[in-house]
């Protein structure tokens, strides 16, 4: 199951890239691009935890989804006034 | 030999009979049983990034405003969500076959992450649902 969970985080992975490339180009939305391709990521990453995930891996990605709130609500203040 | 039953107490016994639940067939079932949980959740969480790449691409070709874009991450949020519910559920399977209180204790530290991750995510889906609501909002 691991090879799976490994290949679905790299479609993940892959999809954010091509994502926010195409956001950004139809959009020219910097924020935006960055919060689908963060999404998609965080998608990779929570995959990549399923099954025997241990204890440190889990915690890094929380810290991830917490250190990503704090930086989207700090872009949205920098790119938005 | 079943085992004794009767009354101490005032809680009854009930007879269980050796040999009909042995704990390796049980702790089989439940391995199998939190393969399956987890396999769902892994199935939620790629079948809600694949839908929202798909969406995001068609959105970007046929140059939608950016609303649309997030209510597309919105529900990719829920995907997520919904994922590590499925998640959490199999940790909580494999409490019922821990042997060891270090196991335990282990899963009560992925437990905790994995419903603060819940919690992260949840709080984020309705901060964006508010500002999505604000921009339907006429003026």
């Amino acid at each position: 199951m691991s090879a799976v969970l490994q290949t679905g985080a790299l479609v993940c992975t892959l999809g954010g890239l091509l994502s926010a490339a195409l956001v950004l180009a139809a959009t020219r939305d910097v924020l935006l691009s960055l919060r689908v391709l963060v999404d998609l990521l965080v998608a990779a990453g929570l995959l990549r935890l399923s099954g025997d995930a241990d204890v440190g891996a889990l915690a890094t990605a929380a810290v991830i989804v917490a250190l990503r709130q704090l930086l989207s609500s700090q872009l949205r203040r920098d790119l938005q006034g | 030999m079943p085992r004794r039953g009767g009354t101490r107490s005032g809680v009854l016994a009930i007879e269980v009979p050796e040999g009909l639940l042995p704990e390796q067939t049980l702790r089989h079932a439940v391995d199998l049983l939190v393969r399956l949980v987890e396999a769902a959740g892994a199935l939620i969480i790629f079948t809600g990034a694949v839908v929202a790449i798909v969406r995001f691409v068609a959105l970007s070709v046929r140059r939608r405003h950016e609303r649309e874009f997030t209510s597309v991450r919105l529900g990719l949020g829920r995907y997520l969500v919904l994922g590590l519910e499925f998640q959490l559920a199999s940790d909580l399977l494999k409490t019922a076959v821990s042997p060891s209180f270090e196991d335990i204790g282990q899963l009560a530290a992925i437990a905790a992450i994995r419903t603060a991750l819940n919690y992260f995510l949840g709080k984020e889906i309705a901060v964006e649902e508010r500002e999505l609501e604000a921009e339907h909002r006429p003026p």
